[in-house]
């Protein structure tokens, strides 16, 4: 179902989500782009409940671009970060939003990075992540095929390789991934990968 | 099971000849999952006060800015570090405040009093304070690691043999428990300062 | 009170009431149901009998044989029961049997099984087929369908007709494939396997993908662990390759 992916590359961040959006027995529609890009540097790929998901990263991409005009300072990754576990705990105690994330940013000094934070607002600095029922096929996939320093490439193939597992095993059917990439250029859309044919 | 037992921890907290030590596994956890190899659950808070929080990972994260908030305050108000007394007293009533809808975390703090004596202390997820002088554990696998320290403990270690005890404590109790370990840190508190050290455990 | 109502019974000589194997069933209305509630290896939040389980068992076929790969943790909860545990089941020269699931369960079973292929050599003077072996343990299965049994296991064998590999579990599903994973850490083994395996991998290829299918699923999985034990199956029968560690 919901499924959200991202990984660390050398001098990028790539996070990738399904399109699928879904309630009950019923697809609705297989275009839903999940990975909102929060501002130049940063995406953040949602998997969850998907009126929680669009209210909550719409609240916090926002309140970022509100931050940013009165302060006139971006946050950086690491605070943003911060910003929504801190939001999402605040939440936690008073119906929680049921949305897990993944925030993929680009910062100047520090390159790179990838931000796992759940629903109940635990967040870790990871070097790939997953979440949804898809994280059981995926994490064994991450963890042979990540290493320290990827090309942006290599990179691709591995959310490739972790897509087509899906497509193999899962129950359900993901037909479609959006897949964005930040770097010190700003963020982009990649192709849907190319799945050989099970 | 139990809320506390969703991301897993264990924790143990030894006194020793004026010192005192606190070592924590460093798995982050969904039930089954390990997500994470390197979440710190034990925080510095003066230099003489270590806290280690065990249960809920948001509620450790939580708990670790409010509490480093308050203590900032403090330090800025009084100019001096809040001694470990009061430090947990600080803490059981931070958790208490929160009586009827609670932070999912049974705390330890580790830490030396005036003239270098040990202190350590043991809480419920509502601040009901335990004051040990030997040992104490939080966590998932609690029998395992109160079965280890009785056996391990003596009294008046060195730092250098309570960090031997601690480690061995920590490493034989998460091997016997499934959601805690993927690694450990472990840290000595003396008066001549702090020694962190990391530890490898089992990666399964 | 209760101590006194049970030494009634046993004065009475009350005939306990059996089922076609010998097996004592419990003197309640619904036994069958009664034991999948209380004694079912697969136990919910409010059964407090809880039997050792927790799994990543492997097996797969390629053009040098069938590896079979399994780790050796059981667990009771969150407590790790043993990290010793032999998952794979020799049943005769020629067929292995993996275990996920109820270790009871899967041990008692296929023991029968190995009984029952026995039976079926001296009646016949000829080696049971893969086929026929885990059709009968799938029979089994049928036969004790909701009473709270717990196995999934894996047949895997070398006979007439080649290398064989069936999925047998016990709601009486019998599957033949190439490729099974069970146990809770199987789709993390899955997803090594189905990236890397191929038919014309050599034998020491196909052993390291197994080993590391185990070891990722191991690593992930809380309750899969310990060693990983090793099976590689020809037609001269199967094959232990040994206990890897970590």
């Amino acid at each position: 179902m919901e499924t959200t992916i991202g990984l660390v590359g050398k001098g990028f961040a790539i996070v990738a989500a399904d399109r699928s959006a879904a309630r009950s027995i019923v697809v609705f529609k297989q275009d839903e782009d999940k990975v909102l890009v929060l501002d130049k540097f940063k995406l953040l790929g949602s998997a969850g409940v998907a009126a929680d998901s669009v209210a909550f990263t719409e609240y916090v991409q926002k309140n970022m671009a509100l931050y940013e005009i009165n302060s006139g300072l971006a946050l950086s990754t690491r605070a943003a970060s911060n910003f929504i576990r801190g939001e999402l705990a605040t939440a936690l105690r008073r119906g929680p939003y049921q949305t897990n994330l993944l925030l993929g940013g680009y910062d100047a000094g520090d390159g790179a990075s990838l931000y796992y934070i759940d629903y109940l607002a635990s967040c870790n600095k990871v070097n790939f992540g997953c979440h949804g029922y898809a994280s059981n096929f995926v994490l064994s996939i991450l963890d042979r095929e990540w290493k320290d320093g990827l090309t942006e490439e290599e990179g691709i193939e591995i959310i490739r390789k972790c897509i087509a597992e899906l497509q193999v095993r899962f129950l359900v059917s993901l037909p479609k991934f959006t897949i964005k990439i930040v770097d010190h250029n700003g963020t982009r859309d990649l192709p849907q990968p190319v799945l050989a044919a099970a | 099971m139990s809320i506390l037992e969703h991301n897993g921890a264990a924790i143990i907290a030894m006194a020793g000849k004026n010192c005192v030590a606190i070592g924590a596994d460093t798995r982050f956890g969904l039930r089954m999952q390990t997500v994470a190899t390197d979440f710190e659950k034990v925080f510095k808070m003066s230099n003489n006060v270590f806290v280690g929080l065990a249960g809920l990972a948001t509620d450790v994260q939580t708990l670790r800015n409010l509490l480093k908030f308050r203590l900032s305050l403090y330090a800025l108000r009084e100019e001096r570090d809040m001694k470990p007394e009061a430090f947990a007293a600080l803490l059981s009533h931070l958790l208490y405040e929160k009586r009827f809808g609670p932070y999912f975390i049974e705390p330890l703090v580790a830490g030396l009093k005036d003239g270098d004596q040990p202190f350590l202390c043991g809480m419920d997820l509502i601040g009901a304070p335990v004051y040990t002088n030997d040992f104490v554990v939080s966590g998932t696998c609690t029998p395992n690691m109160n079965g280890m320290c009785e056996s391990l403990w003596r009294p008046d270690m060195t730092p250098d043999d309570l960090f031997e005890a601690v480690s061995q404590c920590l490493l034989a109790s998460v091997d016997r428990d499934a959601m805690s370990g993927w690694g450990a840190v472990v840290h000595v508190i003396t008066p001549d300062g702090v020694t962190s050290k990391r530890l490898k455990g089992r990666m399964d | 009170m209760r101590l006194e109502s049970i030494l009634d019974l046993g004065k009475k000589k009350v005939a306990a009431a059996t089922d076609e194997l010998g097996f004592a069933l419990a003197g309640v209305k619904d036994p069958a149901a009664y034991s999948a509630a209380n004694f079912s290896a697969s136990y919910g939040a409010t059964q407090d009998v809880k039997f050792a389980k927790g799994t990543t068992t492997l097996a797969f076929k390629f053009d040098g044989g069938v590896i079979v790969s399994v780790d050796s943790r059981s667990t009771m909860g969150n407590y790790i029961a043993s990290q010793t545990v032999k998952k794979v089941i020799e049943i005769n020269p020629f067929l292995l049997g993996t275990m996920a699931g109820g270790a009871a369960d899967c041990s008692f079973w296929e023991r029968n099984l190995g009984t029952q292929c026995r039976m079926y050599e001296l009646r016949n003077k000829k080696r049971v087929s893969v086929a026929a072996a885990s059709k009968m343990l799938a029979n089994t299965m049928y036969r004790y369908r909701g009473r709270g049994l717990s196995m999934g296991t894996m047949i895997c064998g070398w006979d007439a007709s080649g290398p064989k590999l069936y999925y047998v579990d016990d709601d009486g599903t019998r599957l033949e494939g190439d490729v099974f994973c069970v146990g809770s850490g199987s789709t993390y083994a899955y997803g090594v396997i189905d990236s890397h395996l191929r038919r014309d991998l050599t034998v020491d290829e196909a052993v390291d993908l197994g080993r590391r299918a185990i070891a990722g699923a191991a690593h992930r999985d809380a309750m899969s662990g310990g060693w990983n034990n090793l099976y590689h199956v020809t037609e001269d029968g199967w094959r232990f390759l040994g206990q890897s560690g970590r």
